[in-house]
């Protein structure tokens, strides 16, 4: 992927400076039309979750940064850690400020339900990507999460396995953190719901080394397909070990498999029959809004987009357009995000009534031959809003999941 | 069964090589070094970042990455041991922490968040030995971490520097009552150590990757393995090692990993209060 | 738990506490009337961790002890609020005693066989039984909400009056600081204060001095649990979040660290050093990926700056502030009249009856008889390594006997803890001290008398081993001479019936042992049993009525002091003994 490993380090420290440049580039026209308005970004740069934190960032960071100079948004970046008690913290520091319309929130659960009651009191909307179902809620007014829930994704998930491959086996491996104890109730209710018999049912700690041991007791189960819902980690063990033990079960991963920096652990045969639900795969796409935003954001941030970025870079647009279109507070901007629709890069977001505005998930799949996946399905959330322009996809979303294409079945096996 | 007490004995070795360096710190200064975990995933991300410069099979990155490990554990040692080698231990648990923090944050600023492969020593892939599937990187793993303890065992107990290296680690007060220059023993110690687990780093970064934030983790399994082997007891660490691997492995495969961890730290209390001075026994005994 | 005692001489150490009471109240009441809500939020935050690491400081700076257990209790405490909060709608006024009462009971179940061990084993106990709550914390995902936790605790409310977030939670979690303080200071102050500062210099040294090193242990161990429920419980008002973060490893580091950098052993270290560790990363916060660079960077300077902590500097300038109009010893007062203790029971005689201890395959003290009658004095003599350490350390407790009995008149002295035999009037000295360097002379033999005796009585034994001189002037200043003294004057004030001297006469001067051997006879006198270990033959010659060799465990002389050096056998086995 990289040449050198060691310029990528240079270029990446040089990549950090520019993004605090941005923060300045972005500060400088702040004397606009009118008075400048003020979107703070916190997330998790460092600890466990910096991977997807740093996602967050860059793609809050990049949104913010190609934004006009009309807009007046001058951001800040804070490192929120892993504890709620750090995103707390950062937000108590930016939400009192007159001129805050909206923030950038953390992707993790806990933080975002720590910071949840202190944005409803302040009346300042949190943007984020977090996937766990509990951070919206009928009586959540100021949060909007532009990433599929995961009763939606996980839905998507089981019945692509299900529906789709007609698998009747599944085993799931999944992880002892939030993100994975979230995703495997939603997993298990969806395979419950589906019929499927699940034939193991495994959790392993983000830490964990060595994969054999919970691939033996999987294969005790005879599963007839892998289901992961595994941080980027452990994803690739997992991918890895099973292949080098001879498995070759087909394996459905969670979101973090779309990441690039987890496909490029691989080499591209151990990918063959692998699959992963992700909300969005920007480096499998060539439209031209796509392949832009993609082009960018390797010049500016040195790594490849992952739906992370893109979720956060729709979300910061739709609070940009919000702005530009008039909204110089944050219950102007509330009201935008509540009520109107965007027409993002990844999907149409339009929120459900309780802050949830992404109801597409993507299934893709690797061929075997490279490391950047093919979009094979996008699903929609027969409860969501029908969304009235859609993006520019050859498939109309609902359609999708509905239908067993063979020529969209995986390559491999 | 037999396959997965291999795969357990490579990841005990890697953990060993970890421990080893873990209690010849002890050893020498009698303070914790919590930077260890962070020392290991610096020397994997080193082997990350020379990958690219070193043809494959890259066996060569060994005595590359020890050698450039030694340097920064002198640096550690030259920073956080000797401005408080006067001080009570804690002062020094403390400034390792600090270190620690400095490494993981480093690694972090320079490579990225995103967790990181190393090349293999002697090639990827598997062999195939009496009807077992061994990955080839588990045997580099269990030969260089088994020469490296050997060559420790020899440089302790064969030459004048080990005997010096083991006087200090007795009893720093007599060694330099005799003329040994205790202060470069210390900073050698530390050397070693970061040798050690640097090199561990580069071991276990092929197979299992590595992430900035796995130190902390790596940190607490050495801990823990020096104390049930019984605190200074360089066999004792070895064989705590090995015991966690063997958690990690046998006893997950058969119970699964939550229930396996529990088990080992029930395992763990057992064992301090049926040996209250860890399994071996403590190295150094009280001087009344 | 030997290595983990360390202490600064105390000379400005009263002078520490009123100037950080001072600096906080400063901060408090100056971000009160004028904080932003952040400020509050944070100010807040590290008055919760201040009451945690005080917690860590009993246990940790007052008892010594390398618990890593403080993590779990706050976790624990925190749990216990947001379960009975969420779930039962408890408000503070059930819930506060609650969850201190929890990490309490966690602590009472654990601490006897936890406070057993030594050092790094307390360190790894405290440390699996933390790892234990956090895989219960994450797996028991019907009661904690697993790895996701528990959201929408409410806030800080007693019978149903909300304390509303901002001023009001400030103060009151400050209040609880202070209460803290408060509480913290009464179980430091005083005789006890000077016994656990004796128990962190040796706590070998402190139970042949009849401390109860076990029961004081447990005791910090509960309060700490109890701290740290209360720090948790206020944690989880204040967040509205629970979740393992809370019960992590992450979380015990940072009161340790507290505790380190403020000052290990001092109250107001605990508070400095949550004040400054929680302000610390909000400084850095906007360095985005470096920020936790920084922050270790912060963290090692504060270290290698103040390495007795940040109370070590305020007492060095303090020092520095008094130090100037007194010298060492300057301070002594006239010494009040007051009697030595004497002996608690009657004269009894010290029987060894078949002794043997092995260690690995060497016979230490093999098959070894002996009687001591009250009121004489018996010098024992032997080479290196012939059980002479081994047997004083049999007969006081300190090693377990394979075989046979020690018997104190009717009292079986074997089997008994060494805080147990020393109660029953058996003292000891150690050949390597054991003085804790912070206290005074004086307060050094305060800490060997029985409760109940007048603090003065400290003094009259100084003056009766002839160091009343030195009774103001710190342990780590006394030359080697005076501390041997002072170590004597200790073993007096325990008004012993037999008193076992391990090489009393090392390192003094002629004039010294001279007067060394005019107190011992005067000792012997008084009807007490002395058994000295010795190398001097002829310092024992003068005062012992009998003398009895050792070689190899093995008794090989015993009989008249004048006859030794003719001896044969003790000729043969000990080559270095001086006719």
């Amino acid at each position: 992927m990289r040449q050198s490993v060691r310029s990528a380090g240079v270029r990446r420290f040089a990549a950090v400076c520019l993004a605090s440049a941005v923060v300045l580039v972005s500060a400088a026209p702040a004397a606009a039309a009118s008075a400048p308005v003020y979107v703070p970004v916190l997330v998790p740069l460092t600890g466990f979750l910096s991977l997807e934190g740093t996602s967050q960032r860059n793609g809050a960071m990049l949104a913010l940064g190609l934004a006009p100079t009309e807009a007046g948004v001058h951001a800040e970046v804070f490192d929120t850690g892993t504890s709620p008690e750090g995103a707390v913290t950062a937000l108590e520091r930016v939400i009192g400020r007159d001129d805050v319309v909206a923030i950038a929130a953390s992707m993790l659960g806990t933080q975002m339900l720590a910071m949840r009651p202190l944005a409803e009191a302040y009346r300042v909307p949190l943007i984020t990507v977090s996937g766990t179902a509990s951070v919206t809620g009928p009586d959540t007014r100021y949060v909007f999460r532009f990433f599929p829930a995961d009763p939606v994704a996980k839905r998507a998930h089981a019945r692509y396995v299900v529906e789709t491959r007609g698998f009747r086996r599944p085993a799931l491996i999944t992880q002892t953190t939030a993100y994975g104890q979230s995703g495997r109730a939603h997993l298990l209710e969806a395979f419950r719901s589906l019929g499927a018999e699940v034939v193991a049912d495994e959790v392993i700690d983000p830490t964990v080394r060595d994969m054999l041991p919970v691939l033996t007791r999987v294969a005790a189960g005879g599963p007839d397909v892998l289901v992961l819902h595994l941080h980027a980690g452990s994803t690739a063990l997992v991918i890895r070990q099973a292949r080098a033990i001879g498995r070759t079960w087909p394996i459905v991963a969670g979101s973090a498999m779309h990441q690039p920096s987890t496909a490029a652990l691989l080499a591209p045969e151990e990918l063959a029959g692998v699959c992963a639900e992700t909300a969005s795969s920007p480096i499998s796409e060539d439209r031209p809004g796509m392949a832009a935003f993609v082009a960018e954001y390797r010049a500016r941030f040195d790594s490849e987009p992952d739906a992370f970025a893109l979720g956060q870079y729709d979300g910061m647009n739709m609070v940009l357009d919000a702005i530009l279109g008039g909204a110089r507070t944050a219950e102007a901007v509330r009201a935008a995000l509540a009520e109107g629709t965007h027409r993002g890069l990844a999907m149409t977001y339009r929120s459900d009534g309780t802050g949830n505005m992404a109801h597409t998930v993507a299934i893709i799949c690797y061929d075997g031959t490279s490391r950047r996946p093919r979009v094979v399905a996008r699903a929609g959330d027969p409860v969501a809003p029908p969304d009235p322009t859609g993006p520019a996809e050859p498939v109309a979303p609902t359609e999708a999941a509905e239908r067993t294409d063979v020529a969209d079945a995986p390559p491999g096996r | 069964m037999a396959q997965l007490l291999v795969n357990g004995l490579a990841l005990g070795a890697a953990y060993a090589l970890v421990a080893l360096g873990f209690v010849l710190i002890v050893n020498a200064t009698g303070a914790v070094n919590f930077a260890q975990g962070d020392l290991v995933v610096a020397g994997g991300f080193l082997a990350v970042a020379a990958a690219p410069l070193v043809p494959v099979p890259a066996l060569v990155l060994v005595p590359a990455v020890a050698a450039l490990m030694a340097v920064i554990g002198l640096v550690l040692s030259l920073v956080a041991y000797l401005p408080l080698s006067r001080r009570p231990p804690v002062a020094v648990f403390i400034s390792t922490i600090a270190a620690g923090l400095i490494l993981e944050n480093g690694v972090l600023v320079l490579f990225g968040p995103a967790p990181r492969s190393a090349p293999p020593l002697i090639g990827g892939g598997v062999v195939e030995l009496g009807g077992l599937v061994v990955a080839r990187q588990s045997l580099a793993i269990i030969g260089v971490a088994v020469a490296l303890i050997a060559g420790q065992q020899l440089l302790f107990h064969r030459t004048q520097l080990g005997r010096w290296l083991r006087a200090t680690a007795q009893d720093a007060e007599i060694a330099r009552a005799c003329g040994i220059p205790v202060v470069s023993m210390v900073l050698l110690t530390f050397a070693l150590a970061a040798a050690y687990a640097g090199t561990a780093g580069l071991l276990l970064a092929n197979q299992f990757f590595i992430t900035p934030s796995d130190g902390g983790d790596l940190m607490l399994r050495a801990y823990i393995a020096v104390t049930i082997g019984g605190w200074g007891s360089v066999g004792g660490a070895v064989a705590g090692a090995v015991l966690i691997a063997v958690f990690e492995t046998v006893v997950a495969a058969r119970l699964g990993h939550p229930v396996a961890t529990g088990l080992l730290y029930g395992v763990v209390l057992v064992i301090l209060a049926v040996r209250p001075r860890g399994l071996f026994g403590e190295a150094a005994g009280r001087r009344a | 738990m030997r290595g983990f005692g360390g202490s600064a001489p105390d000379d400005g150490r009263k002078a520490a506490l009123p100037i950080t009471v001072g600096i906080v109240v400063w901060l408090v009441s100056g971000l009160v009337a004028t904080g932003t809500p952040y400020d509050l939020r944070v100010l807040t935050v590290a008055g919760i961790y201040a009451l945690g690491a005080l917690g860590y400081q009993l246990i940790f700076g007052f008892a010594g002890a390398l618990s890593l257990a403080q993590g779990s209790f706050f976790g624990l405490g925190a749990y216990v609020t947001a379960i009975l909060g969420t779930r039962y709608g408890l408000d503070g006024a059930a819930t506060l005693p609650l969850a201190m009462l929890v990490p309490t009971a966690l602590a009472l179940v654990v601490s006897l066989p936890v406070m057993r061990l030594q050092s790094h084993y307390v360190a790894l106990a405290t440390l699996g039984i933390g790892q234990v709550v956090s895989l219960v914390a994450i797996h028991w995902i019907s009661v904690t909400g697993g790895s996701n936790g528990l959201a929408g605790v409410p806030g800080f409310a007693v019978f149903g009056f909300a304390v509303p977030r901002g001023v009001p939670l400030c103060l009151v979690v400050w209040a609880l600081v202070g209460l803290g303080v408060l509480g913290a200071a009464w179980l430091g102050r005083g005789r006890r204060g000077l016994v656990l500062a004796q128990m962190r210099a040796d706590p070998v040294v402190a139970r042949s001095l009849g401390i109860d090193t076990t029961r004081l242990g447990v005791g910090l161990f509960l309060a700490s649990a109890a701290y740290g429920g209360a720090a948790g419980a206020l944690m989880a008002h204040t967040q509205h979040v629970v979740s393992p973060a809370a019960v992590g490893f992450g979380m015990m580091v940072s009161f340790l660290t507290m505790c380190v950098v403020g000052g290990r052993g001092r109250i107001a270290g605990a508070v400095l050093g949550a004040v400054l560790l929680v302000h610390l990363p909000e400084w850095l916060r906007g360095f985005a990926e470096a920020e936790r660079l920084l922050y270790g960077l912060g963290l090692l300077a504060a270290i290698v700056l103040a390495p007795e902590g940040l109370v070590g500097l305020i007492e060095a300038a303090g020092a520095r502030l008094v130090g100037g109009r007194r010298a060492p010893g300057e301070r002594a007062r006239p010494a009040p009249a007051a009697p030595l203790p004497a002996a608690a029971a009657a004269p009894a005689p010290l029987v060894v009856e078949r002794l043997s201890r092995r260690y690995g395959g060497i016979r230490a003290v093999d098959d070894l008889s002996l009687t001591i009658a009250p009121g004489s004095l018996v010098g024992v003599i032997g080479p290196n390594g012939s059980g002479k350490t081994t047997l004083v350390n049999l007969i006081t407790g300190l090693a377990e006997p394979d075989a046979g009995v020690v018997r104190l008149g009717d009292r079986r002295l074997s089997g008994r803890a060494p805080e147990r035999i020393a109660r029953l009037g058996v003292a000891r000295s150690f050949q390597a001290g054991g003085l804790p360097g912070g206290l005074t002379a004086a307060e050094a033999v305060v800490v060997a008398l029985a409760s109940g005796t007048p603090a003065r009585v400290a003094r009259a034994c100084l003056d009766r081993v002839g160091a009343g001189e030195v009774a103001e002037v710190p342990c780590a200043a006394l030359p080697a001479g005076a501390r041997r003294r002072v170590e004597l004057a200790r073993l007096l004030a325990r008004a012993p019936r037999v008193l076992l001297l391990d090489e009393p006469a090392a390192g003094l001067d002629a004039d010294e042992r001279a007067r060394l051997a005019e107190l011992l006879v005067a000792e012997r006198r008084q009807g007490r049993s002395l058994v000295v270990v010795e190398h001097d033959v002829p310092f024992l010659a003068a005062i012992a009525d009998r003398v009895i060799c050792l070689d190899r465990g093995r008794l090989v002389f015993d009989g008249p002091a004048a006859a030794v050096a003719a001896d044969p056998a003790v000729r043969a086995a000990y080559l270095g003994c001086a006719p």
